[in-house]
């Protein structure tokens, strides 16, 4: 079983700021792995801990990505794969699951992707449907239970808001999971040591074969703000706890929220 | 290109419209009549029954209808192969559809097959000079982007409940009925059950959520005062990530970047410092109140009104309080 986790790498917290060229300024936030990626890489290796085969991490981004797919690989990922090329860089999501199809197209042998249900910084949670489409595979979103995985099947959870939908499919196929579907392992110092000089291979557009048209954003951004600053509060002040209560619930009654 | 904004007709268990679907309606009948356009319902479903005349009713001049008890429960591949089929043949100029899970899985699967790009989880649409635009927030509520799409393709855009306001029907409204056949597409995927999820909380739908977090000290604390609170506000209980991953609180309580995004009408944060993960999910609630003993937590940089003290002494006063009031 060949299974490839699709890993994004994303600013730890989400108070960036916007460029004047409507980019995102991530500057001084430290990069990680987006959380919903870490239960998709713990997955994979649950999986093939019991039916073998190989875990790939693929990720797009430049050179100096490599330190999260090192860590993916120190929780025990056999392969790695970095997408890596100048003209990535303004990517959005279709463009991003176009280079991916290729990458999994060029690979050959893939049975499963694994995502998170989505990035923590675009939000957008359309990365693997797209991957799935252009690959033409069955697509699973949402799983919070893998039941069943096998030579060409699959049996998993949908775990929507108020159902779960058990699914059988055929494989190969796309699958975003969700939290809780797993506890993600800490990578231990022995194999943070060990992986540390494995060579992460990387392909180029040029090796994936796709054309300036490929890259191209559905969508074009045209503007790019923060959120409207939110009215100003008040402090309720009272001499004691039963002051302070009361002339809160007074608050409420007359914003009518109660 | 037609002249047509479509909405996709979602149903609740019961089998009726959606609200999100009757909004989305009445969004369309809004964006279509400034801009000469039409409005068609995409129906797909099993015995779909009424719903046209209903899809009428809310401001609908064309239901597009598939009846197939192959699509009797939604599956990527029958739902997504039978409208790509029909937008491809009547080449809409965009389609709407809500954002459920479910209809995040349809929005972008669709806007793939059908080559274009999908604006997902939007707050709002428009359409000037025939460009279709929508609104969405990122990284956690953090940036607002403006999208366009290219002319010349269909726009496809996934959008909020209560985004939009829900308008009045119109019983006496009708319009025209196309039936198509179901497509030859593959199924690959089947729905072997559906069970009501254990334990499920909707948060997303809750008026009123009363969240707790670390500084109530223990899980003990929590249930003892969060859950009494939300009962006597009529509310839902939500929670930080921080007692969500201590294990105090099952994750479908987690309100935050990694868990729900919610915008109640009341949202009292009990015991939460306010890391920007939890402010990410819970900053456009209509009224915040917060309740902490740290005078300079940042939730009190969102919060309308806060209260600064112990939590285990202020909890049951205003419970008792509120009851007393609210005469519950």
């Amino acid at each position: 079983m060949h299974i490839v986790v699709c890993m994004k790498q994303v600013p730890r917290d989400n108070s960036v700021k916007i460029n004047a060229d409507l980019t995102i300024n991530a500057d001084g936030i430290e990069q990680i792995m987006n959380l919903f990626d870490e239960y998709a890489v713990e997955e994979a290796l649950q999986w093939n801990e019991k039916l073998g085969g190989k875990v790939t991490i693929l990720s797009i981004g430049p050179e100096d990505w490599k330190e999260q797919i090192r860590r993916a690989l120190a929780m025990g990922a056999t392969d790695s794969l970095l997408l890596s090329d100048p003209t990535f860089t303004n990517l959005d999501t279709f463009g991003a699951a176009r280079v991916a199809a290729a990458a999994i197209k060029k690979l050959g042998d893939v049975d499963l992707v694994l995502c998170g249900r989505n990035s923590t910084d675009d939000e957008t949670g359309a990365f693997a449907p797209a991957l799935a489409r252009l690959l033409g595979w069955t697509q699973l979103t949402y799983v919070g239970k893998v039941v069943t995985l096998e030579s060409g099947k699959i049996v998993a959870e949908r775990h929507l808001e108020e159902v779960v939908e058990t699914v059988e499919a055929s494989l190969p196929a796309v699958a975003t999971v969700v939290k809780g579907i797993n506890e993600p392992r800490y990578p231990s110092l022995l194999r943070i040591r060990k992986v540390a000089k494995v060579e992460i291979p990387t392909w180029s557009a040029a090796d994936l074969g796709l054309s300036a048209a490929d890259l191209l954003p559905a969508l074009s951004l045209v503007n790019r703000v923060p959120p409207p600053p939110r009215p100003k509060g008040e402090v309720i002040e009272g001499k004691d706890a039963s002051e302070k209560v009361a002339r809160l619930v007074d608050k409420l009654m007359e914003a009518q929220v109660i | 290109m037609a002249n047509e904004i479509w909405v996709f007709i979602e149903r609740t268990a019961h089998g009726d419209m959606a609200g999100v679907s009757k909004e989305l309606l009445g969004k369309a009948r809004e964006l279509a009549d400034a801009n000469s356009m039409k409005v068609g319902a995409l129906i797909l479903g099993a015995g779909v029954g009424d719903l046209a005349n209903v899809a009428f009713s809310y401001g609908a001049d064309t239901a597009y209808v598939v009846d197939d008890g192959a699509l009797a429960q939604y599956t990527t591949d029958g739902y997504v192969g039978t409208a790509a089929m029909l937008a491809k043949k009547y080449q809409p100029a965009l389609i709407l559809t809500g954002a459920t899970f479910q209809m995040r899985d349809f929005s972008a699967a669709l806007a793939a097959e059908l080559d274009t790009g999908v604006a997902a989880d939007s707050t709002n649409v428009s359409i000037e000079n025939g460009t279709v635009s929508a609104v969405r927030s990122s990284h956690g509520g953090n940036v607002i982007n403006t999208l366009t799409f290219a002319p010349g393709r269909t726009a496809v855009v996934s959008v909020r409940k209560q985004s939009f306001p829900e308008p009045q029907a119109n019983p006496g409204r009708s319009g025209a009925v196309v039936t198509e056949a179901l497509p030859g597409v593959p199924m690959r995927a089947r729905v072997v059950s559906v069970a009501p999820k254990q334990g499920a909380v909707n948060l997303s739908d809750a008026a009123i959520i009363v969240s707790g977090g670390r500084g109530l000290g223990s899980p003990e604390n929590y249930y003892k005062l969060i859950p009494p609170l939300a009962e006597a506000v009529g509310g839902a209980y939500g929670a930080s990530r921080a007692i969500v991953d201590a294990g105090w609180v099952p994750y479908e309580h987690q309100v935050g970047q990694t868990g729900k995004t919610v915008s109640p009408k009341l949202y009292m944060a009990v015991g939460i410092s306010g890391a920007i993960q939890h402010l990410a999910g819970m900053r456009s609630s209509r009224t915040i109140v917060a309740i902490n003993k740290d005078p300079d937590a940042p939730i009190f940089r969102v919060a309308t009104y806060g209260v600064v003290g112990d939590a285990n002494e202020i909890v049951p006063l205003l419970t008792e309080e509120i009851k007393k009031r609210t005469g519950k």
